[in-house]
Formats: C-alpha cells, sequence, structure tokens
C-alpha cells in the first residue's frame, strides 16, 4: 500500500487505554501516523523519537504531570503543537495548560469530529507558523544581501567620482588634467544621476515591501499610460536608433490600481527595450482586452535574455551581463520592481525570450470592472484619455 | 640609453575610476594598459608582459579578481608580476577568511577604494622604480 510521503506524526499521552485506543484509530482513519504511550516519560521519549507535528497530552497522569511534558515538548521544539486532555475542564486548568503552551483543550468525554476539528486546527496553525519563520528567514537573508549589493552599487560610482576629484587636485598643474577636467566633471555628474537613480529604485523597492507605497484604486487606462511613457522615451530611443510603436486596441485598457506604480511598472519595461536592444531596432507595445484581462506586451528585437538567465530575471539586482551590454547602466532592480507591482494588482508578468532575437514582457491585469449600478462599456476614446478619469460611470 | 618605460594594466569593471587612475599614472611617466574584466586582462597581461598589475574584486563576478590573480599566478610568465588589489567592497581581505600570507590570494599590496594616489604611486615606484627609467 502507498502512503503519502510525509504523513505527519501525532503522539498521544495519556494513561486511559481506551482514550489511546479511540485516539489513535480516528487519527490513524484520518491519515496520520498515530503513536501511543501511557506515561509521559515515555510519551517525552517518543516525542523525541518520533518528532511529531501534534501531541495530546493527558493534564492528569500519574508520574512526570501533563504540565511539565509540554514544557518538556516545548523545550525538544517549540513548533509541536500540544492539545490537552482533561477530565477536568474548568476554567482554571485551561487557563495553566494554555500558560503552560497547550495550543487548545479537549475536555473528557470528546467527540471524535472534536478531536479531528483540533487537531487539524493545531496543524494548520503549526503549517502557518513554520512558513512564516521560512518567510522571515528569507526576508533577513534577502536583507542582508540587499545591503551588500545596494552598498556595493552606491559606493561604486562614489569610488569612481572621488578618483577623478583626487585626480584632478593631484593633478592640478598638468596640462593634461586641464585637457580632461571638463570632461572628467561630465563623467562625475554622470555618475552621481546614477546613484540617484539607484536610491530611488531602492526606496521605492523599501515602499512596496513595506505597504507605504501609494495603494490608490482608480480607474487607470493604460493606453493613455502607455502612450506617455513612449512619448517620454522619444528622444532616448533616437539616440539608440530603434522605434518605437503602440499598437494598443480602439477601446480603453483600463484597470483598476495605483497610477504611479503602473507608470513605473511599464517605464521599467519601456525603458529596458530601449536599452537591451539594437540600433535599427524596434519596440511595440502592444494591448489587448480579453475575458476580463487586459494584457499588454512590450515586445522588443533586441538582443535577447539567454534561457540560463530568464528564472533569475525578476530577482532583486540580477542583470543580464554579457559582452554586448557592458555599458548598460542601471541598477538591476526595475524588474524585480515591476514584479512587485503586478503581483500586488494581482497579476502576473511573465517573459518571452530568444537571444539575438528579442524579448517580450507581457504584463496581465484584472480588466477594470464598473462597481454595481456603474454602466462602464462603450464610452468614447475622449473620454478615456482623461488623465483625472476615475471611477466616474456614465 | 634609456630603457622603455615600465608599463602598468590597470583591471577594472568601471571605465571611470580605471580612466582617472590610469591618468595620474600616466603623469608618472608610467605606460598603461586598461582591461575592464578579469579574462581580458589576462590576455593582456600575457601579451603586454606588464611590470606591475592593478586588480579589482568584484567585477562581473563577485570574485573574479580573485580568480584572474589565481589564474594570473598559474601562468609562467607572469608569476613573479608584482598584483596590487583595490577593492571597494572588502576593506580588509581577512573578510574572506583567508590569511593574507596563505598563498591563495597571492598579491602583493592591497589598497582599498577609493585609493589614495600619491600613496599607490609610492608603493608602484618601491616596488617597480620611476616610470620611465631616466638615463
Amino acid at each position: 500500500m502507498s502512503e503519502p510521503a510525509e504523513r505527519e506524526t501525532i503522539v498521544i499521552i495519556d494513561d486511559d487505554y481506551a482514550i489511546r485506543l479511540s485516539c489513535k484509530k480516528i487519527l490513524s482513519k484520518m491519515g496520520f501516523r498515530a503513536e501511543t504511550f501511557e506515561d509521559g516519560a515515555q510519551g517525552l521519549e517518543g516525542v523525541a523519537r518520533l518528532k511529531p507535528g501534534l501531541a495530546v497530552v493527558d493534564l492528569k497522569m500519574p508520574g512526570i504531570s501533563g504540565m511539565e511534558v509540554i514544557a518538556r515538548v516545548h523545550e525538544m521544539d517549540p513548533e509541536i503543537v500540544v492539545v490537552v486532555i482533561t477530565g477536568y475542564p474548568t476554567i482554571d486548568t485551561a487557563v495553566a495548560a494554555m500558560k503552560c503552551g497547550a495550543y487548545d483543550f479537549l475536555p473528557k468525554p470528546f467527540s471524535p469530529d472534536e478531536l479531528r476539528l483540533i487537531v487539524n486546527r493545531g496543524l494548520e496553525r503549526r503549517r502557518l507558523a513554520i512558513e512564516s519563520r521560512r518567510a522571515e528567514v528569507e526576508r533577513a537573508l534577502l536583507k542582508r544581501r540587499f545591503v551588500t549589493f545596494v552598498s556595493h552599487q552606491l559606493q561604486t560610482p562614489l569610488v569612481a567620482i572621488h578618483q577623478y576629484l583626487s585626480v584632478l587636485k593631484n593633478l592640478e598643474h598638468t596640462e593634461d588634467a586641464a585637457a580632461k577636467r571638463q570632461q572628467w566633471f561630465d563623467r562625475c555628474l554622470a555618475r552621481t544621476g546614477e546613484m540617484q537613480t539607484i536610491i530611488k529604485d531602492w526606496l521605492t523597492l523599501a515602499r512596496i515591501e513595506g505597504d507605504t507605497l501609494s495603494r490608490q484604486r482608480v480607474k487607470v487606462d493604460l493606453k493613455r499610460i502607455v502612450a506617455d511613457i513612449l512619448a517620454t522615451y522619444e528622444e532616448m530611443a533616437g539616440q539608440n536608433s530603434v522605434s518605437l510603436e503602440a499598437r494598443m486596441p480602439e477601446d480603453a485598457c483600463c484597470v483598476r490600481g495605483d497610477r504611479n506604480c503602473l507608470s513605473v511598472l511599464f517605464d521599467n519595461l519601456i525603458v529596458n527595450a530601449i536599452k537591451y536592444n539594437k540600433p535599427g531596432g524596434k519596440i511595440t507595445v502592444s494591448g489587448e482586452a480579453r475575458e476580463g484581462e487586459i494584457e499588454i506586451s512590450v515586445i522588443d528585437t533586441g538582443v535577447g535574455i539567454p534561457e540560463r538567465y530568464r528564472q533569475l530575471l525578476f530577482d532583486e539586482f540580477f542583470r543580464v551581463e554579457d559582452e554586448g551590454n557592458k555599458k548598460t547602466a542601471g541598477t538591476g532592480l526595475g524588474l524585480a520592481i515591476s514584479k512587485k507591482i503586478v503581483s500586488e494588482m494581482g497579476g502576473s508578468i511573465a517573459v518571452e525570450s530568444e537571444v539575438d532575437v528579442g524579448s517580450t514582457f507581457r504584463v496581465r491585469l484584472l480588466a477594470y470592472r464598473a462597481q454595481a449600478g456603474e454602466e462602464d462599456n462603450n464610452r468614447s476614446p475622449d473620454e478615456l484619455t482623461s488623465e483625472k478619469d476615475t471611477d466616474r460611470g456614465r | 640609453m634609456s630603457s622603455p618605460a615600465k608599463k602598468i594594466l590597470i583591471v577594472d569593471d568601471d571605465h571611470d575610476f580605471a580612466e582617472a587612475v590610469s591618468s595620474y599614472l600616466e603623469a608618472q611617466d608610467y605606460v598603461v594598459v586598461k582591461a575592464h574584466e578579469g579574462r581580458e586582462g589576462l590576455r593582456l597581461a600575457k601579451m603586454e608582459r606588464p611590470d606591475l598589475i592593478i586588480m579589482d574584486i568584484v567585477m562581473n563576478e563577485r570574485t573574479e579578481g580573485f580568480f584572474t590573480v589565481q589564474e594570473l599566478r598559474r601562468t609562467a610568465e607572469l608569476k613573479a608580476v608584482p598584483i596590487f588589489v583595490l577593492s571597494s567592497l572588502y576593506s580588509k581581505i581577512t573578510d574572506f577568511g583567508v590569511p593574507p600570507d596563505s598563498g591563495w590570494l597571492a598579491h602583493d599590496e592591497f589598497f582599498s577604494k577609493p585609493v589614495d594616489m600619491p600613496a599607490l604611486a609610492e608603493k608602484i615606484r618601491q616596488r617597480i622604480g620611476e616610470g620611465e627609467a631616466k638615463a
């Protein structure tokens, strides 16, 4: 007979044979591995050996008391959920057991349903506790990495600026320095700009993570946002010899969300499409509304992303580095920010890419739905281009 | 007769940093060659046979400089070339748990970035002499 690989173990410690037998029967039927012990000493030995997820402990036993068993179980592993069985279901014993770290108590006599309910609830709590602890550890690791990387990212331009200034100072009287002064000042300015971008991105990310980013939920027309961003980058695209095109549907592409966040999102994707493009390349932003969703694709004809990097693409600080992109400026935070924004709005972002052919970033967001009583279809395009356009129905 | 000018190879992925340092050293009459990543540095070292190498650590890879130093030390004709390691991320090498004399890192001097140019130039002079050997 095949069994689930990770069958949860439950330990029952009770001096009452009938209770041990019935608990074991009920819990085994639920698919758990149930092991019973008749006193505290054996029970603790069993807990140490079996590492259960949950322990059912009788409070009133000869030998080691139930209270002490609870304490000792938690000394071994604080995440083992303890449910106590008590023949004296008074508030006092219940409170005492809770104080000792019990999760809940079952007053004798109890029905199989009561046992099932309490065990399931206890294990669910354990699962949540373990998950949240794991998330905490991950967050701590990320934070540590984050600090190291950001420090280095800030330090790199700062060091370059410092070095230029110190050399300028030391070379004051040479002709060479005079000739280079202007050029180096420009470089210093460019590098301070780089630092400002890093700090800006860093703050955006911190705001998203700290949930303090403005969480406005208004009706936003992505058609309008995309048009605005494309207009902003017309010049940059020209300098990079790439062309920009919007291929948006006739109708508005409205979602409910935060206008600034959505701008940041598409700004990041479009800037990337320009930066990682090739001279003569093209960027198409296309939109499609279907089945309650708006899908916006940012398609470039650029250098593409090797498959091995695609999974890491949305990680903080990850940047595709290869021969072609040596000088691409960036903080490595753009896509991490984009992904967080999309997730926050309940959407998704995906990438398809072919090296040397180009990449497509597809963002899917829930389409805006009028609130009850609102009629929001068939609006004329004129109305929808209004920047102040909010939840107004017609 | 004057012997040929002393040559220094700078390996640093930050173009601005390399530019600033090389300008200073050129003003001291050294000939400077620049590489912006480890592999290119290795290639130039073999081709140009510099008298001294200035090496950054964190480039595309976090430890690219270390591995480039190791590789240089494995190359017979470059074994003896002094290597000065410059880094901003590590203010001291013991961060890696590598004793400086273990031979693993095998650099000759360590400077933390930003680097004090006159101090660097002085160490270079002590090691390989003036830029253009005077007649």
